[in-house]
């Protein structure tokens, strides 16, 4: 069986059409792990907020700066997109929305839910800094 | 195209394996476990859904970033133990979450069980210090 | 686009694959390499192209892409009737498996323009100039199309899928379900293992050799939901793993694929129920 060892192995990911059913799983990945991320800024918020002072204006002036504001916008989208796209999950999990014009629909909607929400929420916040 | 080679550290399937396809395939047998890491994503996923929504509220509700107001609002032990239990909740899933991707992409025994110690722990080590600092001002 | 059955070809012009090279993280043996193309066919006015994925075992040479060249005029209605024609006026090496040549039997399974699907029941008209075909995602390539299926099958006897009871055989007729009960394997038994899910679903690529994957688990409800099978508990306790059962992510790309329009992923989901259902 010499043959055995060199057998190719046929591609998978290389090749295979990106699909909205895989498209929005890998999404819903990556903004999981982008809002990991996120998580530490938000426990350093909480404790610049404890500390005050120079600490608290420091991490305000970097979440202010055009950097800052841009991670803040990408991760108002990740948190709403795995928001809304885990809710779609939940429904799986209680055996709702497995046909597949569900599959598609839901995931449409999760699409335009989460833009929808991002753009709400910084139109409402840039109204409280007016 | 993975190849599924995974570090053997027990030497299970060596070079010279004349081993059959059902023994590769029933590998080291069922765990019995993963019902409850399915069980306890869910409910933090149900207790994130109404938590984050609050947390993006408050969010904007202070968006002017006012040291002051913001330690008063801190300072309220409703808002305190609610934003401890939403970190409870948050780094709980995270945890989970993150296992679950490291188990995905990491086929290297001693590698993956190193990393799925570190997630572990930087979650614990986050939640202790975000704990922490959230019922500082309330309860101090 | 908004698709309603598996059947369905999307007719937008998506991205055809993810920016990944074409053999990122191929093995030295995987890599794929630029093929030959053959003669087109003469005064034909509606060619039809194909870059088929060739592999010769015996060459000790990489796999290849060989472009193809068929006239639609003179030709079958099936992608499978241009593959036969190929090996039987082009080239008499081409190797692929088939048989019925009616999708009931499993044997054509192969990616078509980036998905899973049966050859003999995709349309010339659904798919795409040139198109491209490859064998099965993620199998040891035996010759050309053809995928090495002994793991999947040796996941497929690991499940048991045979009755297992303890309470004798009726004597005189056979074990009796009631039609409701006949009823729940609706959805299950009609799969016809051609693997078109397992083959294009992301979590058995990267832990396949760990992951029963949708096919194999689409089979283990069949037998958890069979009334005449005594062994529904032993059979939970077996798939009750963090990679056999729970790498499903729910990702659904083996019910988007799935030729006989069957739903591996909501079965899926329908195990994890119960294990949660006996625990609480
Ligand atoms: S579930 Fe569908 S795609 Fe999967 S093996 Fe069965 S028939 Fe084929
Ligand atoms: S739903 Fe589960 S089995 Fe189906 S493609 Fe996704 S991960 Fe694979
Ligand atoms: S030849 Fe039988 S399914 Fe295609």
């Amino acid at each position: 069986m010499t043959t055995a060892k060199l057998r190719p192995r046929s591609p998978d990911v290389q090749i295979y059409k990106p699909q909205l059913t895989s498209v929005l799983s890998i999404v819903h990945r990556m903004t999981g792990v982008f809002l990991s991320l996120g998580s530490v800024l938000l426990v350093a918020w909480l404790v610049a907020v404890v500390d005050g002072g120079d600490t608290y204006a420091m991490v305000e002036r970097w979440l202010r700066s055009w950097i800052g504001l841009l991670l803040l916008l990408g991760w108002t989208f990740a948190l709403f997109y795995h928001l809304c796209n885990g809710i779609r999950h939940l429904a799986w999990d209680l055996d709702f929305g497995f046909e597949l014009r569900s599959i598609y629909l839901s995931g449409w909607t999760v699409v335009a839910a989460s833009m929808i929400l991002t753009v709400l929420t910084w139109t409402l916040g840039l109204a409280v800094l007016e | 195209m993975s190849d599924w080679k995974r570090h053997d550290p027990l030497n299970r399937n060596p070079a010279t394996a004349r081993s059959s396809a059902l023994y590769r395939a029933i590998g080291l047998g069922s765990a019995k476990s993963g019902a409850h890491h399915w069980w306890v994503q869910r409910v933090t996923a149900v207790a994130l859904v109404p938590l984050l929504v609050w947390l993006v509220a408050s969010l904007l509700a202070h968006a002017r970033g006012d040291h002051q107001v913001l330690a008063l609002w801190l300072g309220q032990p409703a808002v305190a133990v609610t934003m401890a239990v939403l970190l409870m909740a948050l780094f709980w899933h995270m945890k989970l979450g993150l296992r679950v991707i490291v188990e995905d992409y990491v086929h290297a025994d001693r590698v993956k069980f190193a990393a799925l110690i570190a997630v572990d722990l930087v979650c614990l080590a986050l939640l202790a210090i975000g704990v922490f600092a959230s019922l500082y001002l309330a309860f101090r | 686009m908004l698709i309603k059955s598996s059947k369905q070809v999307s007719r937008w012009r998506t991205p055809k694959r993810f920016p990944v090279s074409r053999n990122s993280g191929a093995s030295p043996a995987s890599r794929i390499e630029p093929g030959v193309s053959w003669p087109e066919p003469e005064g034909a006015t509606r060619v039809q192209r194909f870059k088929v994925y060739r592999h010769d075992p015996e060459s000790g040479k990489n796999p290849r892409i060989d472009t193809y060249a068929i006239d639609r005029d003179k030709c079958g209605p099936m992608l499978l009737d241009a593959l036969i024609k190929i090996k039987n006026e082009i080239d008499p090496t081409l190797t692929f498996r088939r048989s019925c040549r009616e999708g009931v039997c499993g044997s054509c399974a192969m990616n078509i323009d980036g998905t899973n699907w049966l050859a003999c029941i995709r349309s010339l008209d659904e798919i795409s100039e040139p198109s491209t075909v490859y064998p099965l995602n993620n199998m040891d390539v035996i010759k050309d199309l053809v995928g090495d299926q002994t793991h999947v099958l040796a996941q497929y006897q690991s499940i048991t899928p045979w009755l297992r009871s303890k309470t004798p055989a009726p004597a005189g007729h056979e074990r009796l379900q009631s039609p409701e009960e006949r009823k729940r394997l609706d959805g299950d038994y009609e799969c016809i293992l051609c693997f078109c899910c397992t083959a294009g679903c992301p979590s058995h690529w990267w832990n396949g050799d760990r992951f029963l994957g949708p096919a194999i688990l689409l089979q283990a409800h069949r037998w958890l939901v069979d009334s005449r099978d005594e062994a529904t508990g032993e059979r939970l306790d077996e798939l009750e793993d963090p990679f056999k059962l729970y790498r499903c992510h729910t990702i659904l790309n083996c019910t988007r694929t799935c030729p006989k329009g069957l739903n591996p992923g909501k079965k899926i989901a329908e195990i994890k129920l119960m294990i949660q259902q006996r625990r609480s």
